[in-house]
């Protein structure tokens, strides 16, 4: 077995036992992203031969802290499955995650395909149907989130589950870098941001993963659900109970998580 | 045994005449909150004695990372004077101060006095304005390290800052969410931090109570007419000199400044 499939084996078995592994750069190295690339199709690719379907695209490491921390220049992404999608306030299980963490973003929701190889802003704008107000749950398969970008990005970006709000707006309503957002968990205020966060715009940061899936042969389609990028911190989901984002403009989502195992 | 307040504040008066970092007080001796109170106080009126004046109240360790930094569970809150403020547009001297950084703010006057004495009447009330600001800070303390009440007798750290155009509240909170709107810190055209204004206690008019039970807590004057600087949006950055920092709070405005070194006078 190549070093490839050791890896994807590992994340693989980590997911259905629900048990973390080891990093993966033992195998892969902790540079070389096309590598990294290659394990996550093997990962993806095993999803869908046990029956996930594919509804969309996350994007990752889109504010300069976060790629600063991964020393890294660009986002990255992964690929997103029916079974990670929950509708505002529907019950979450913890069960399902490892070690979840929740950051606040901008779904953007496609109507025609984005295949272009040198997509810009403008493509991107006359490709959107609407956007909502999300919450992206990340998890990863990786103990202790001891990650660096090969490992995150094998691991399919480190997905975990989202959570959409149910009330859609028109790019033409709404002002996606001047979009604040704050999250609270109880009562407090966990996370805050904005949209410029996002690449400057949660737009620019679709046009980006645009370029990069026309080239890579894996172009954005219609109606794939687009999780754009964090606007603020990611915030550790420790225990059941709720998320609430609100984002200006675009409304609010909740996420509720619940003990027990996924159905 | 009991802190020396004229002491102490003619040390940190002195440190931020000169620019010139000081160690901790507490290293030395501790003080006690209220007696950390006395020492701003007495700084503000070594000030007063120069021919400065009270002009409002900040707020610090409004945001829940902070504070959580701190291990603190309130606020604290320090005093603004007239030598303190840059007009917009205008050039701040960081050749007067020790290692300053600059946050972006939100600033609330008031038309009325704010009376810690009558508890009865709503200080919401009393705010008639609101307006983006830039809050630049600088700790006389070395290295910026302090203890809560070192940097409450240091006067919250206050030293500078620069009010945007004012707008009616009424007029902003019919138009924004005040309590969530994205803020961008930019210097010399990069953006240089992100946030919302529910960083400022998860709704910047959090402060206007906040600052009613600090002023009658810590016999402050709250008078009509007075700013309110109500709390960082994002993390402070350093300010140096050449530097042109802009802040923008959406929907209500932006402000902007020029970081000048002209040095000490004399």
């Amino acid at each position: 077995m190549s070093d490839l499939h050791t890896a994807a084996k590992r994340l693989i078995e980590a997911e259905t036992t629900r048990t973390s592994c080891a990093p993966v750069r033992d195998l892969i190295g902790d540079t070389d992203q096309d590598l990294a690339y290659q394990v996550q199709t093997l990962v993806t690719s095993a999803r869908v031969e046990n029956g996930a379907r594919v509804v969309g695209r996350k994007i990752g490491l889109t504010s300069r802290a976060v790629q600063t921390q991964l020393g890294v220049p660009s986002p990255d992404f992964g690929t997103l499955f029916d079974d990670m999608a929950y509708t505002d306030r529907e019950p979450i299980p913890l069960g399902r995650f490892l070690q979840p963490r929740v950051e606040a973003e901008v779904a953007v929701v496609l109507d025609r395909d984005l295949d272009s190889e040198t997509a810009n802003v403008a493509d991107v704008v006359r490709a959107t149907d609407f956007v909502l107000p999300a919450i992206e749950v990340v998890d990863s398969r990786i103990a202790g989130w001891d990650i660096r970008i090969t490992d995150t990005i094998a691991d399919n970006a480190s997905s975990g589950a989202f959570v959409l709000g149910t009330n859609p707006k028109r790019l033409t309503d709404v002002d996606l870098p001047a979009t604040g957002m704050a999250m609270e968990a109880r009562g407090a205020v966990v996370s805050t941001g904005a949209g410029v966060a996002c690449l400057g715009s949660p737009v620019a940061a679709v046009a980006w993963l645009a370029r990069v899936s026309a080239r890579q042969g894996t172009s954005l389609r219609a109606g794939d659900v687009i999780l754009s990028g964090a606007l603020g911190p990611v915030a550790p989901v420790t225990s059941a109970g709720s998320f609430r984002a609100r984002l200006s403009g675009l409304g609010e989502v909740t996420a509720i998580f619940t003990e027990g195992e996924p159905a | 045994m009991t802190a020396d307040v004229t002491a102490l504040a003619a040390r940190l008066d002195e440190a931020a005449r000169t620019a010139t970092a000081i160690p901790q007080l507490s290293d030395e001796q501790p003080l006690t909150l209220d007696e950390a109170y006395e020492v701003q106080h007495t700084g503000i009126a070594l000030r007063a004695g120069r021919g400065d004046t009270v002009v409002g109240v900040k707020l610090g360790f409004t945001s829940k990372a902070k504070a959580a930094q701190m291990g603190v569970s309130d606020v604290i809150v320090g005093q603004l004077t007239a030598s303190m403020r840059a007009e917009d547009g205008g050039t701040v001297d960081v050749g007067t101060m020790v290692h300053p950084r600059i946050e972006p703010e939100v600033a609330f006057r008031l038309g009325a006095d704010i009376d810690p004495q009558d508890p009865v009447v709503d200080p919401l009330a009393a705010v008639t304005d609101v307006a983006p600001a830039l809050e630049i800070i600088d700790s006389r303390y070395r290295d910026f390290r302090f203890s809560l009440h070192d940097v409450v007798a240091d006067d919250t750290s206050a030293a500078g800052f620069v009010i945007g155009p004012w707008r009616r509240l009424g007029d902003v909170r019919s138009e924004i969410d005040l309590a969530n709107a994205a803020v961008v810190l930019e210097v010399d055209g990069e953006v240089a931090g992100t946030g919302s204004t529910a960083a400022i206690l998860g709704d910047p008019l959090r402060a206007i109570e906040a600052v009613a039970r600090m002023a009658r807590q810590h016999s402050l004057g709250v008078p009509a007419g007075s700013i309110i600087l109500a709390g960082a949006a994002t993390a402070a950055v350093p300010l140096t000199a050449g530097s042109v920092v802009e802040a923008s709070v959406a929907g209500l405005g932006r402000v902007v400044v020029t970081a000048g070194k002209a040095g000490h006078d004399g």
